[in-house]
């Protein structure tokens, strides 16, 4: 065998083996009944065909490869963000382990949240039991300042109310009376982790702001929405936000806890939103929300406490970030300091540097309504074509978002928006209408394989790559992160193309 | 011994400009008089370098220190269908003991016993640098020595980066080659139609848009000097019929010095620009039937050039509407300025500029017809100068080498590299679509607006009144916004201004191809100097 103890093989290596390889493929022969060959082959063309990819857009019952994450996701992802919460997710346990290694790859760092573990008993009688105990167990295990309560399908299914059940532990002790424990209803089979975020922002806030008298002040709340770049991004916001002198709290602020520091000590919780400031939020002069498709409940309740609401879609980009920069500003009658304008100039200037790299390039673009906004935005900045703009979880309102978006610009002419369709018919579009780059989330990395599309990762989640989600993607600053990233996949592209010696390498060129 | 070289190398029969000058003047040399404290090209050695580097099958040794070949190593993009062993750097990366210790002889044998040893190189270019030449190496004496020893050319390139500029490190790189190259192999293919281009250097591939269209005529290209050269065919080269000197004067000596000694007659054109093309293949055509060649090639070399012209004229069309109307600023030196001019004319471009410094006073005149209305030229212009001609908007576009790049970028314009970093071949009737192709990308890029438009605040960061307004909706965006009318300035030109343009140029295209004229225009390239070398 390949295998020995004084030289270990790596499974990347291993397996590639000759001993390997044979075993392989007399199993396949013998136990799988295979196609041939050639058979395979002929399947696999018919999928690049226009013919098969009618077939995979009419596809109505079965979804392949979903670009989205469920309500409950968001949730946890959510409450992270608010000052030692512990998530509590009402429902079956496997749900949660789900939700804690998602979190935890993309993050790679521990992400804590507990459920109420119910059983088929639960399921029959009624989830209650499992709160009562559930919330005593994680107030005195962990000791938790607050304990946001979301919910699986399961829970959701037999129709366990939260609010009563909650009352009804708070009644039974499990914890005291005054403590915090907001929460919101999740079910996964409605919408997708931006609604699930939506939920429990909207959910903490009513447990702090309802029946409360607002005597409106002058600070802002910024609401990131859900964002796996959030390390780097709530870090720029902050940064641009203090330059600009003005007053805010970030509703929402999970940099902390997702970017603890390796000194000895393990934080169960870190940073966050405090509690008191969340609750003083109802004062603001107003609530800025950085992702409008993540806040859509939680802006029309704000709404209604008087306060002034605008929504962005991902500040990404020169004129996304202009934009975000202009109504702050407008909100808290302060100026653009020069700083910010002279990271302005650098950003457009580092996009005038690189124009000739990227005019004309074509992409596709998946993830989350508001990222995919963002990001055909940004690439029409730097003249490309966004051509498929696809969201899983996107809905006929940001169909027509996108268009108008789209329509604003010469490059979005023949780009094309797909709420709603998931990966395999991107890999139908991408077959038959190929672009240059793919961006999107690691999930992307299959049709990286089967289209030899490059694949740009900038979105959550990124299980693959290490760290990139500590960078930030957001205002100016961000902006060049994004167009570098970009720009070395680009010219990756270029090298690769060019490598074989004597044949292709003619501009294997050392300046470009 | 080293002045005398020099001198001599200056002193330039085929040279126009050199023969206009006076006895006196003569002596001062061609090349512009280096100025202490002021930003300054490169030096000999560079251009000696550069001049040789892309033969391909070569190894380049540079004895110096580290950083003359450290700093250069793999710097020009010129493009070769064989070896990559000319674009490994090879240096004796001399210490401050070899120095002290005079070591720097020896250390130069071994490093070529080595690379005759290791990579069996068709040749060894062997390049002094200053410290070296300081020393008192004698690079003559160990190049002789290890070429019989080891049974390869070692060919010594004397420039030294204190010689004087990078123009004259050109010339010393023609004259190695006619000292030690050129006429050391007898090639035993001798045919009729066997030709040298001197000064192409292929960068980006781009001779090899030219080459077919030789090959059609049955027209052998002995040997192209340097880009994509294999060292044999510049040995062989004293076998060939006619010369053709593209673009540089820098070989210009070593054409004259081959017509003297092998009889060779040569001609000076280029492949840039249509007209350009169609002319340097007449003259071939011309001189090789002139030394006994088919006389039918003239008339076949007549039918290609017919359908050349008009496969490149059907596929600049698309291009028409765009870019009618659109002003093109060039500052390139010289060089490629004429030869583009006319094409960009031809398809409705307006030339707000052009350099001229190297334009003699009849050539003014031709620039004069050519353009017509308002030409504008200009000598060398300051970097300053050209800022603010581009921040005052006076040009949609300027063409120019990587070093003027960021004057254009930081005036917020559009800005197209045709000089040596360039990525795209612009040569041969392919190069000139490419060239449209390449200014369309460019012009049409939508970050300009972005570049142009100020940051949507006042210098004080507070809010202008009307762009609040517009930040309250949230989209489109004012950019955006400004984006999309110049796209729709773009797909529906203003046809009465194309019209008028093509109107206003349609008879100097008739001029342009006048004999005479194109003589005269032939000789614009002939005022190339130092910065443009390897740069057309």
């Amino acid at each position: 065998m390949p295998q020995s103890a004084e030289k270990v093989l790596d499974h990347a290596k291993l397996f590639h083996e000759p001993e390997y390889q044979e075993m392989l493929a007399r199993k396949r022969d013998t136990f799988e009944c295979p196609a041939s060959a050639e058979a395979v082959e002929a399947q696999r063309e018919y999928t690049k065909t226009w013919g098969y990819r009618e077939k995979n857009l009419a596809r109505e019952a079965a979804v392949i490869n979903p670009a989205k994450a469920c309500q409950p996701l968001g949730a946890v992802f959510a409450a992270a963000g608010f000052e030692k919460t512990m998530s509590f997710v009402h429902g079956s346990q496997g749900c949660v382990a789900y939700y804690r290694s998602h979190l935890s790859r993309h993050f790679k760092e521990p992400a804590s949240a507990v459920s109420s573990s119910m059983t088929e008993d639960a399921a029959v009688f009624g989830g209650l039991n499992n709160m009562i105990d559930g919330l005593a167990n994680t107030y005195s295990l962990y000791e938790p300042k607050m304990i946001a309560v979301s919910t699986t399908c399961m829970a959701e299914v037999i129709g366990d109310d939260l609010k009563s059940f909650i009352q009804n532990a708070k009644k039974k002790g499990s914890v005291p009376e005054e403590y915090d424990v907001p929460f919101a209803h999740t079910p996964a089979f409605v919408g997708s982790h931006v609604d699930g975020y939506d939920n429990m922002i909207k959910g903490v806030l009513d447990h702090f702001w309802a029946g409360k008298e607002r005597k409106a002040g002058d600070t802002i709340n910024i609401i990131p929405g859900f964002d796996g770049f959030c390390v780097g991004n709530n870090r720029e916001y902050k940064r641009i936000l203090d330059l600009m002198g003005v007053k805010y709290t970030l509703i929402q602020d999970a940099s902390d806890q997702f970017d603890t520091p390796s000194d000895g000590h393990f934080r169960m919780y870190s940073g966050g939103t405090t509690l008191a400031d969340t609750e003083a939020a109802l004062n603001a002069k107003a609530t800025v929300s950085l992702q409008a498709w993540c806040t859509r409940k939680t802006l029309d309740y704000i709404g209604e406490t008087g306060q002034e609401t605008a929504s962005f879609h991902y500040p990404l980009g020169v004129a996304a970030t202009d934009e975000l920069l202009m109504k702050i500003s407008a909100l808290a009658g302060v100026a653009i300091p020069e700083q910010l304008t002279l990271e302005r100039g650098r950003l457009i200037d580092a996009m005038a540097d690189s124009q000739a790299y990227l005019h004309g390039k074509k992409y596709a673009i998946f993830g989350d309504p508001d990222f995919v906004q963002a990001m055909a935005r940004f690439v029409m900045e730097t003249g490309g074509e966004p051509t498929h703009c696809l969201a899983t979880n996107g809905t006929k309102a940001w169909e027509e978002e996108m268009r108008t978006l789209l329509a604003s610009s010469p490059f979005g002419g023949d780009a094309k928006v797909w709420g709603g369709k998931d990966l395999w018919a991107l890999r139908s579009l991408m077959l038959t209408e190929p672009v240059d780059f793919l961006i999107g989330s690691s999930y992307g990395k299959y049709l990286e394989r089967d289209t030899g599309t490059p694949l740009i990762r900038l979105t959550f989640p990124i299980f693959d790559r290490h760290h990139h989600h500590r960078f930030p993607l957001v205002g100016y600053q961000g902006g060049l992160r994004l167009l570098t990233t970009i720009l070395d996949k680009v010219f990756d592209k270029l090298d690769r193309d060019s490598e074989v010696p004597a044949k292709t390498d003619i501009s294997f060129d050392l300046t470009r | 011994m080293l002045k005398d070289k020099v001198k001599a190398l200056f002193d330039e029969p085929a040279c126009g400009v050199n023969q206009a000058k006076s006895e006196k003047d003569r002596k001062a040399g061609c090349s512009k008089p280096l100025t202490p404290g002021a930003a300054a090209g490169g030096c000999a050695f560079d251009g000696a370098k550069i001049a040789l580097q892309p033969v391909t099958d070569a190894a380049h040794l540079i004895h110096g220190p580290l950083a003359c070949e450290g700093n250069s190593w793999d710097n020009r993009g010129s493009g070769s269908s064989g070896s990559d062993l000319w674009r490994r750097s090879f240096t004796t990366d001399l210490t401050e003991l070899d120095i002290v210790t005079g070591q720097g002889e020896k250390k130069l044998y071994r490093g070529i016993r080595e690379i005759a040893q290791r990579f069996a190189p068709a040749a060894v270019f062997v390049y002094s640098t200053c410290v070296t030449a300081l020393i008192g190496d004698d690079i003559d004496a160990v190049c002789k020595h290890a070429s019989a020893k080891y049974g390869l050319p070692v060919i010594p390139v004397n420039g030294a980066g204190f010689v004087g500029s990078k123009n004259l490190g050109n010339k010393i790189a023609g004259q190695a080659l006619l000292d030690h190259v050129i006429g050391t192999v007898e090639p035993d293919d001798v045919g009729p139609t066997d030709i040298v281009i001197l000064g192409e250097f292929n960068l980006a591939g781009e001779f090899w848009q030219v080459k077919p269209l030789f090959d059609r005529l049955g027209i052998r290209v002995r040997a192209c000097v340097p880009g994509d050269a294999r060292y044999a065919e510049i040995a062989g080269a004293h076998t060939a019929r006619a010369t053709m000197v593209v673009c540089s004067t820098a070989l210009v000596g070593l054409a004259r010095q081959m017509t003297e000694r092998w009889g060779i007659p040569y001609f000076e054109g280029s492949f840039y620009g249509v007209l350009d093309t169609s002319e340097s293949l007449r003259q071939v055509a011309r001189l090789l039937v002139a030394r006994g060649a088919p006389d039918d090639l003239i008339a076949r070399t007549e039918a290609l050039v017919t359908e050349e012209e008009s496969r490149v004229a059907a596929r600049l069309d698309p291009y028409r509407e765009k870019l009618a109307g659109k002003r093109v600023l060039l500052n390139t030196g010289g060089v490629k300025s004429w030869s583009v001019v006319a094409a960009l004319m031809e398809i409705g471009m307006e030339i707000v500029g052009t350099s001229v410094k190297k334009s003699t006073p009849e050539d003014r005149e031709r620039i004069k017809i050519l353009m017509r209305e308002d030409p504008h030229m200009f000598e060398s212009m300051a970097p300053r100068d050209l800022y603010k001609m581009l921040a005052d908007g006076e040009a949609d576009i300027m063409l120019s080498g990587g070093r003027t790049q960021f004057i254009a970028l930081k005036a917020k314009t559009p800005w197209l590299d045709i000089n040596q970093e360039r990525v795209h071949p612009y040569a041969g009737y392919d190069g000139m679509v490419e060239l449209v192709k390449q200014i369309d990308l460019a012009l049409h890029n939508p970050m300009w607006a972005q570049v142009r438009a100020p940051a949507p605040w006042d210098e004080d960061g507070n809010l202008i009144e009307t762009v609040v307004a517009l930040a309250a909706a949230t989209s489109p965006s004012p950019l955006q916004g400004e984006v999309k009318e110049s796209a729709v300035e773009a797909a529906q030109p203003d046809d009465s201004f194309a019209a008028r343009h093509r109107k206003k140029f349609s008879e100097s295209r008739v001029e342009n191809s006048d004999p005479e004229y194109l003589a005269r225009h032939r000789k614009k390239f002939a005022k190339t100097d130092a910065d443009d070398m390897g740069e057309c």
